[in-house]
């Protein structure tokens, strides 16, 4: 192994992948046409990406739909073929498949499962012992922990179909984790949960990384997901890179100012709010600043001294926000965003 | 490795198992539909050989050994063949092959033993009768000389089969609407309830060469009768492994062309 991937968990240098399509229009004149001959495309879904990421962090993996986030994934699972570049996972090149490596990783995908759909859990657990050679007393001892941290109890043994879809979710990391992996690729995991479902998902990841030190790389349209797990994102678009780096940076450097919200505890005009800031909005007796970092402190001052307040808070711009902008900027192709990019 | 998986092959018939207890209606279904089968396959051969004694050669005794054949191969088709083309497909379309690729074992073997339909395996019994009934009719008995090449020869006849089939679903991976798969394979599998030799001209050098169907049927049944030289059968052994090889080829192609295409 070169030294140069030694540290790291996940080493991605220069990665493509790029396909062939079919292309043409529509209508019938255009299908019997391609009959006779076929258009072909390139497709960029991957187009020379870098990064690396070491044993044990938590990164989250953003992008808008089709940008290139789960070609990336299953060429790190070693499901797809890479075009060119070169990658390492947990020491092994992916592709090759090797037994040694499908023993060190794990793939869950939200929108795919692989419980069996007509027996319990339980049995699709047991499958997967047997298939991941996992000796019987570490197999009992997992499968203990994982009940408890994803509060299993009787559901491993009501059969798939009887479940909920958070019920099933939690049944797929459980087999998906049975193997004890070093590396966990989560495809958006929490997709269609309901609020409750979704924290304890992100909490029982989170005690999984913390547990076993294993390594997660998490897609999620669900920003909270992100904002609850991963102190480091990867921001992919039309398959390059648009920031890798911390979260806290990436929305400063987009949205330098702070959300100043407050509950007033008597009625002010709202002519007087031009006077402490720029107003983002106001409604009955509630208002929301916006101030630079390095207005904040005597901005909030003024309001605190000044206005009749019954609450104030301090919050930095919704993740959501700030991935539409970044994503906005990109698609007017302003160039590679500013932050950390590799 | 061996050890490893036939643990492997214990650990997905088990779960086969219940899955198809979940299912238990299937079973009289499957048993009453078996039988009218059976009755099906016999009836052109009750009308071919109610105007002539024999057809090609093989008097109608020794056509109901091949029907016999052809059942009891139906049933293993049916029984584990086709369960497992029609989830492969499936597989393809919904893309959960991801997680038979992830798993650290040889997909072939995966997919190859993920679902089996045990009831179907009354069909083997009704078959398994037939050739009773027939070599009654024969009145004689097969020598145990026989029996052990016509076994030798059901083994050469279901990995034939398998190959058959493998080369049929590894087509999945480039054309994905495969719903007339299982249909077409069992049409062409129609084909191998009669002796090869009824086949003149090109259907024979087809059924013989190209879609090998005489070793399936024909082949099994001449050992039966004590008719088959050992040419020919060592044909039928090299001939299987042959197509066994090139199977196994397609399939490696087919894994690879799924891992560089899809996304």
């Amino acid at each position: 192994m070169p030294a140069a991937f030694s540290a790291a968990s996940i080493e991605v240098r220069e990665l493509r992948k790029h396909y062939q399509v079919h292309r043409r229009s529509a209508g019938l004149w255009a299908a019997l046409r391609s009959v006779a001959r076929r258009p072909r495309e390139t497709v960029r879904a991957v187009d020379g990406i870098s990064f690396s990421i070491a044993p044990g962090e938590r990164v989250g993996f953003l992008g808008p739909n089709g940008a290139g986030k789960t070609t990336t994934l299953k060429l790190l699972a070693g499901l797809l073929y890479p075009s060119s570049g070169r990658l390492r996972v947990a020491g092994f090149e992916p592709f090759r498949r090797e037994a040694e490596f499908l023993r060190k990783i794990t793939l869950v995908m939200g929108q795919k499962q692989q419980l069996l759909w007509d027996l319990p859990p339980l049995e699709t657990f047991e499958l997967n012992r047997a298939l991941y050679e996992i000796p019987r007393r570490q197999y009992d001892e997992t499968l203990g922990e994982l009940t408890e941290l994803l509060d299993l109890g009787r559901i491993a043994r009501s059969p798939t179909r009887q479940l909920s879809l958070g019920e099933r979710m939690k049944c797929e990391l459980c087999a998906a984790l049975l193997h004890r992996p070093e590396v966990l690729f989560l495809d958006e995991p929490t997709i269609g949960l309901d609020v409750s479902m979704q924290l304890s998902l992100r909490r029982f990841v989170r005690a999984y990384n913390e547990r076993f030190g294993a390594t997660v790389l998490l897609t999620s349209h669900y920003m909270d997901d992100v904002l609850a797990l991963c102190p480091r994102v990867v921001v992919i678009d039309r398959g390059t890179i648009r920031y890798d780096g911390d979260l806290g940076s990436l929305v400063r450097t987009l949205r330098p100012e702070k959300l100043v919200s407050v509950r007033f505890s008597a009625p002010v005009p709202p002519a007087e709010f031009g006077r402490f800031g720029k107003l983002q909005n106001a409604e009955g007796d509630r208002a929301v600043f916006l101030f630079p970092q390095d207005a904040l402190q005597a901005g909030v001052a003024r309001i605190l001294a000044e206005l009749p307040l019954a609450d104030l808070s301090i919050e930095d711009p919704p993740l959501e926000e700030v991935m539409r902008e970044l994503f906005a900027a990109s698609a007017r192709d302003e160039g590679p965003a500013p932050g950390g990019a590799p | 490795m061996a050890r490893r998986y036939l643990r492997l092959l214990g650990a997905q018939l088990r779960i086969a198992g219940l899955v198809s207890l979940q299912y238990r209606a299937d079973f009289f279904t499957d048993g009453l539909l078996s039988l009218f089968w059976l009755g099906v396959n016999v009836a052109p051969l009750a009308v071919v050989y109610g105007r002539r004694e024999t057809l090609a050669g093989w008097s109608f005794p020794e056509a109901l050994i091949v029907i016999g054949w052809f059942t009891w191969l139906k049933g293993i088709l049916d029984g584990a063949v086709n369960p497992c083309l029609t989830a492969i497909v499936e597989h393809i379309r919904k893309g959960t092959l991801d997680f038979v690729l992830l798993k650290p074992a040889d997909a072939q073997f995966l997919v190859s033993t993920a679902k089996f339909a045990p009831w179907r395996g009354v069909d083997s019994v009704g078959g398994l009768l037939l050739l009773a009934f027939a070599f009654v009719r024969l009145q004689r008995w097969p020598t145990p000389g026989a029996v052990l090449a016509a076994l030798l020869l059901l083994c050469t006849a279901v990995a034939l089969l398998y190959s058959l089939w493998l080369i049929a679903i590894s087509v999945a991976f480039w054309v994905v609407r495969l719903d007339n798969l299982a249909f077409l394979f069992g049409s062409v599998f129609d084909a191998a309830r009669w002796p090869v030799s009824v086949f003149r001209g090109a259907w024979r050098f087809l059924f013989t060469f190209v879609i090998p169907l005489a070793i399936l049927t024909t082949y099994p049944s001449l050992a039966l009768l004590g008719r088959l030289d050992a040419r020919t059968g060592l044909f039928a052994v090299l001939g299987t492994l042959a197509f066994f090889v090139l199977a196994r080829q397609i399939w490696r192609r087919a894994i690879l062309h799924y891992s560089s295409a899809s996304s």
